[in-house]
């Protein structure tokens, strides 16, 4: 049997004293989607936090596996460089870094973790332009200081950039789908299908079932005060929009 | 009938006394004697009691018999020096330079202490007169060298209407307790464009005061960055005096400070007439036990309608141990103008640290990367690319913890 991507041992977290994750389960195998829904404040984002390593939280119990290691008691930066991407649901605004500075930035970091040389700037370029083309990203954007004054939608479409740069093997996407238009979502999504990969699995989060219309999951996990409830294929999620997660909410008690 | 309590007197006071005497300026050392020092009850010297931090003063420094390696270098730069208080010989200056020296200090008398040192103790003074667009950055390189000594310096600079120039003034020397007390005047002509910038790199355990006094006519456009690196004890005082109709300074400046530092930049501005505008913007990084300190006064005179003066203040902590002290003081005695102020203050932003860091980043990277943010707006506007870059080096420096 193959490692999954990622494998989540009956994990415990909370805030202060409030427990936030009950003891989730789950398990991502190598070059699938899988996509995570539920209501707001059932602990999606606080799952996706600390897979990437926020320091707020308090792990209290329990695992997490990126590719068979055990990452909890890793840097986010250790993470990351081992392959963990976490698409924000609101990106930070950092005056003063420029985007490219921080691009080159972190793409030598990964660089360096691999034991590999400092790219240089013309291979850099290329590769910002290339991956930015796609997504409809000009030099414009890229110019300015990182995320400020983006809109929603740049602000999504930089974020999926920085996935497309970093090659992770394991991308978590977190309500990727808010404050976008129709068009911006069709942008992403397709940003984001284009990295679909054997090699490269994805745990999409979201509140709403149109995302997966675009970035079509092989499982959906329900989640519901924080632990998954309910797992099954892509038709959970259309269940899901027609009965709305309370039908859920019995099976979690 | 008020009483006179007479002032206890310290080693310093006592020190400055006798060589306010020995130069002949009687009713300043009176003054000191009768005084003191200015304690925290000085409203300007609140944060900076010097009674209380300057303990020592050593003898006045004689002539400079050996230099000491250029405390910052740029590129293409016409450089001046003046040791211990004495200016140096130069070569030939740039088209639209005079240089020339004239006895005595150049700042205008007011009640305070430095500057009143500063006008008995200095013998003589580097004139700069700057005509059109004077095209290498002058560089004013003010040296105390030898063993620890007194030592005051001057510099007026005239910048004829319609002239542009960049100077840079930096303050290092030998590495012993010196006192430096350095004053620059600078006029600024009818539409005259200038940069203003110094680096204070005094050594670890010297202290550094430095008094700027800036003459803005009609039109004038001054942008000033000031640095303070270096140094035990400095205290950076900025006279901005806004003279003409039009004119307007972006008065910036930066409070370096690693443990043990204590580093003062008080600005006390005249916007004197109508139509005038300023931008302070002052920022402090500090780190380990240290403190900075920003003091910011703007005083609007009746007639000066139609001011714009928005002053910011902004410090960023890298340690527990570390205080940034902040006062800004509006004294507005016209009644048709914009001013304001601002501060902030805190650690770097631990969102954005997490987002660096989640992209791979190492922390102490990202926390640098943040710390040459939250300075881009200093360093930014500075275009002379030489010159950007020997600040940028200044910066990057300190960081390093050099």
């Amino acid at each position: 049997m193959t490692t999954p991507m990622l494998e989540i041992r009956d994990l415990h977290v909370r805030i202060e004293e409030r427990e936030i994750l009950k003891g989730v389960n789950l398990v991502v195998p190598k070059g699938e989607v899988h996509a995570i829904m539920g209501r707001n404040g059932s602990g999606k984002s606080t799952l996706s936090y600390v897979l990437a390593g926020k320091e707020d939280y308090e792990v209290t119990g329990g695992e997490v596996l990126l590719d068979g290691v055990n990452i909890l008691e890793m840097e986010p930066s250790e993470r990351a460089t081992a392959g963990l991407f976490l698409a924000f649901q609101y990106p930070i605004e950092i005056p003063g870094v420029a985007t490219m500075t921080f691009l080159k930035a972190a793409l030598n970091a990964k660089r360096k973790a691999n034991g590999e040389g400092e790219l240089s700037t013309p291979d850099f370029m290329r590769a910002v332009k290339e991956a930015g083309s796609a997504l409809h990203i000009d030099s414009d954007m890229l110019k300015r200081a990182l995320n400020v004054g983006f809109s929603g939608g740049e602000k999504k479409r930089a974020e999926i950039l920085q996935m497309a740069l970093l090659k992770p093997k394991m991308c978590i996407l977190d309500e990727t789908d808010s404050g976008l238009d129709i068009d911006a979502l069709q942008v992403v999504s397709h940003g984001v299908n284009a990295l679909r990969d054997p090699n490269r699995s994805m745990l999409v989060i979201t509140h709403y079932q149109r995302l997966l219309n675009h970035i079509v999951p092989d499982v959906v996990h329900v989640f519901s005060d924080g632990r998954v409830v309910e797992s099954g294929g892509k038709e959970l999620a259309l269940e899901l929009e027609a009965k709305g997660y309370a039908g859920f909410d019995e099976v979690a008690a | 009938m008020t009483m006179h309590v007479p002032v206890r007197l310290g080693p310093a006071e006592l020190k400055l006394i006798e060589q306010l005497s020995a130069a002949g300026a009687v009713a300043a050392a009176e003054r000191l004697g009768g005084a003191g020092l200015p304690t925290r009850r000085v409203e300007a010297y609140h944060y900076t009691d010097l009674k209380l931090l300057l303990r020592a003063v050593p003898e006045l420094a004689g002539a400079a018999e050996a230099a000491s390696a250029p405390a910052l270098r740029v590129a293409g730069a016409y450089q001046l020096m003046i040791a211990n208080g004495v200016v140096q010989e130069t070569g030939t200056a740039p088209a639209g330079v005079i240089v020339g020296k004239s006895a005595g200090s150049v700042l205008t008398t007011r009640d305070d202490v430095v500057t009143r040192l500063n006008l008995a103790l200095t013998r003589e003074c580097l004139t700069l007169d700057l005509d059109g667009s004077v095209d290498p950055v002058i560089q004013i390189d003010r040296r105390t060298e030898g063993a620890a000594g007194h030592s005051t310096s001057a510099a007026k600079i005239f910048v004829a209407d319609g002239g542009s120039a960049v100077i840079l003034e930096t303050y290092s020397g030998s590495e012993a307790a010196h006192l430096g007390n350095h004053a620059t005047y600078l006029a600024l002509g009818k539409g005259a464009k200038v940069t203003h910038i110094t680096v204070n790199l005094a050594a670890k355990a010297a202290t550094h005061f430095a008094s700027n006094e800036y003459h803005l006519a009609e039109g004038a456009q001054l942008r000033t960055l000031i640095i303070n690196a270096g140094g035990a004890l400095s205290r950076t005082q900025l006279f901005p005096r806004y003279e003409g109709a039009g004119a307007h300074a972006d008065v910036t400046g930066l409070n370096l400070v690693s443990d043990g530092q204590h580093s003062d930049i008080t600005m006390d501005a005249l916007h004197a007439v109508p139509h005038t505008s300023s931008k302070p913007l002052f920022k402090s990084i500090a780190r380990g036990r240290s403190k900075a300190v920003v003091q910011g006064r703007l005083v609007v005179a009746r007639d000066a309608q139609k001011t714009d003066a928005k002053l910011m203040s902004q410090g960023l902590m890298l340690s527990d141990e570390a205080e940034i002290l902040v006062k800004p003081e509006l004294e507005i005695y016209a009644d048709d103008v914009v001013c304001g102020h601002g501060s902030t203050c805190g650690r770097l932003d631990d969102e954005s640290l997490f987002y660096l860091t989640s992209r791979g980043i190492e922390k102490g990277e990202a926390e640098t990367m943040l710390v040459r943010a939250f300075l881009a707006e200093l360093v930014d506007p500075i275009e002379d690319a030489a010159l950007n870059e020997a600040l940028t080096a200044v910066i990057e420096g300190w960081l390093a913890g050099k």
